[in-house]
């Protein structure tokens, strides 16, 4: 199948003025006739190359510049420099044709009429990407029953739960079919239960429709779960751009055994193999070498003693921790 | 198509858009309808207070405003208040300092047409309350109002200067309202080149045909009596056809330099425009 490019950056940057004030009133007279600021760079000549129909994540930790980087995509702020290709557009002009071809969610308060039930939402967003009403009946039907709203629909916005309201959030931000998806923490502040729904449907729609998708979360389950390819960036840069295995592999360098013994053999250090992680009574949880793991778990089981063994692999929180510490 | 600056969408679906919109803002206005009517009792309140005032104090006087005069014009101000009223300058700001302006932004249709539509609805609904006020308490005091003739050149007269009056003004206003891509609580500055201002050379303090002349060469170059005195002097009917000319005239130019500042202010406020906030 041939593949096109529907996201381009090339050395793309963003730069924001940050106003300093000292604390205390004379500090604070003294910034109204010599303000302080500094330049901060968010997002630091970022090349990035995303083929359409793709699901791609966008890691990194807070204040790495994955937000920055989805409004510049999506042509909410300007780049300072660099140049941005978006579906052949350049987001920053806000082609009318663009912007009826692209969404970004944002938060739970995007899209929603506050004081409207989301069906009125639905039929302004209607008139305004003009779809027709059999087309948006069609549309609406299969969003409805995808992400399970029947229910929301005719209520005040204000007066849904949260995970509600995100669901119908996405209904409306889906309802013209975009082209291409930015998605900005999807399950920020969801339930467990509801994160799952949400997951679940995004993998469902994305099979269906093949939108382009570009997603930031720090719920690493989102992650594992919906993408196969990641960029991750810090402090702006770009310091991984791979398949989700790969990174695993790359930045992995330990492996978590947890071991409980039937009674502790003697002199039995767990220092022996490496980091104590911690004990109770005979279980213990250290992080040993990768290549010793295999090694480290055959010693242990010779000495008849072992009552349960697990070797698991590092949260991959840590494993980004352990990417940005590097 | 630049910047974001298509006014009107594509093709012809524009007045199915405007019909959603003024739907959607009305049905947010009647959510909202005590805070409207508080609203709209409060315009009625300041004319009436300012009317019973300069009855008091001009009486006798040779002021060229009698009795009737004052009653006619504080009537007539409350309606046309109704139709000038602006509040871009405080709801623009706030959308952009709390986020709310990344979902305008984001769709193939100007962010302006939300608060034009906005404020046709609210005003709709604010006028269905005051037109019954208002007639009520000109029928009581019908017997203190001066003849005023009903000419179709007189209609058509104010219906134009009340049309030009409400633009204007909310051209004034959304202007200032840009500034917020700089200033963070444009509010302040309404005060000063918005309210206060306006109150004294608009006429709303006093009418301003009984201002010292040093003050009329002002009052006629200034953008802010033809937002509020000159359709109520168009409708007394004591104004001249010459300056009828001169204040559409006027009011012209001002609108045409509120709209190039405007439209400067814009462009410039989105490339620094930050978009903090969800």
């Amino acid at each position: 199948m041939e593949t096109s490019s529907s996201i381009v950056t090339r050395n793309l940057c963003r730069t924001f003025e940050v106003r300093r004030k000292s604390e205390g009133f004379l500090a604070s007279l003294k910034g109204i006739f010599w303000p302080r600021s500094n330049f901060v760079r968010a997002v630091s000549g970022l090349d990035m190359e995303i083929q359409t129909g793709e699901l791609v994540g966008f890691l990194g930790p807070n204040g790495a510049g994955k937000t920055t980087t989805l409004k510049m995509l999506s042509g909410l702020i300007f780049p300072t420099s660099g140049s941005i290709s978006v579906l052949g557009f350049q987001p920053f002009q806000r082609d009318y044709e663009y912007l009826g071809r692209i969404s970004l969610v944002m938060g739970q308060k995007q899209n929603l009429w506050w004081d409207l039930p989301p069906i009125e939402t639905l039929a302004i967003h209607r008139e305004i990407y003009n779809i027709s009403q059999a087309e948006f009946r069609a549309r609406l039907d299969e969003l409805v029953e995808m992400l399970e709203i029947v229910d929301c629909l005719d209520i005040q916005a204000r007066k849904l739960s949260l995970g509600q309201r995100m669901r119908c959030e996405l209904a409306v931000a889906l309802l013209h079919r975009p082209q291409i998806l930015f998605l900005d923490e999807p399950t920020i502040g969801l339930d467990i239960l509801m994160q799952k729904r949400v997951r679940a449907f995004l993998l469902n729609y994305h099979e269906r429709f093949r939108p382009t998708i570009l997603l930031t979360s720090h719920y690493m389950e989102d992650v594992i779960a919906l993408v196969q390819r990641v960029i991750v960036i810090n402090r702006g840069l770009k310091i991984y751009d791979g398949t989700l295995n790969e990174l695993s592999k790359a930045a992995r360098l330990e492996k978590i055994l947890t071991v409980t013994f039937q009674s502790i053999p003697e002199g039995f250090s767990p220092l022996a193999f490496g980091k104590l992680i911690f004990q109770e009574g005979p279980r213990f949880q250290v992080k040993i070498p990768r290549e010793k793991a295999a090694e480290t778990a055959s010693n242990l089981y010779s000495t008849g003693k072992v009552l349960d063994l697990t070797l698991e692999e590092a949260p991959i929180e840590e494993v980004l921790g352990e990417l940005f510490a590097s | 198509m630049k910047n974001g600056l298509t006014f009107f969408p594509k093709g012809v679906h524009f007045f199915r858009v405007s019909m959603q919109l003024l739907k959607a803002y009305w049905q947010e206005t009647l959510a909202y309808r005590g805070m409207v009517i508080i609203w709209g009792i409060h315009s009625i309140m300041v004319p009436f207070v300012l009317m019973f005032v300069w009855l008091a104090v001009e009486r006798g006087s040779n002021s060229p405003y009698q009795d009737g005069d004052y009653i006619l014009y504080y009537l007539a101000m409350p309606l046309v208040m109704n139709f000038i009223d602006c509040w871009t300058v405080f709801t623009f700001p706030e959308e952009l300092r709390e986020g709310y302006f990344n979902r305008q932004l984001l769709k193939p249709l100007h962010p302006i047409w939300g608060h034009v539509f906005e404020h046709i609805a609210a005003k709709a609904f604010q006028l269905l309350c005051l037109v019954p006020i208002v007639f009520s308490i000109s029928w009581f005091m019908g017997d203190y109002l001066p003849d005023i003739d009903f000419s179709f050149r007189k209609i058509a007269l104010l219906f134009f200067a009340l049309l030009f009056a409400v633009v204007l003004r909310f051209v004034m206003n959304t202007t200032l309202a840009m500034t917020g891509f700089w200033i963070e609580h444009v509010e302040t500055l309404n005060l000063v080149f918005n309210q206060a201002i306006w109150a004294l050379l608009g006429g709303m303090v006093t009418p301003i045909e009984t201002l010292p002349p040093i003050f009329r060469i002002v009052t006629d170059v200034l953008p802010y009596r033809y937002t509020l005195s000159f359709p109520i002097e168009i409708l007394r009917g004591k104004i001249s056809n010459g300056e009828i000319i001169i204040g559409f005239v006027v009011m012209v130019c001002w609108l045409f330099l509120f709209s190039l500042a405007g439209r400067a202010l814009w462009r410039a406020g989105l490339r620094i425009y930050t978009a903090y906030g969800g």
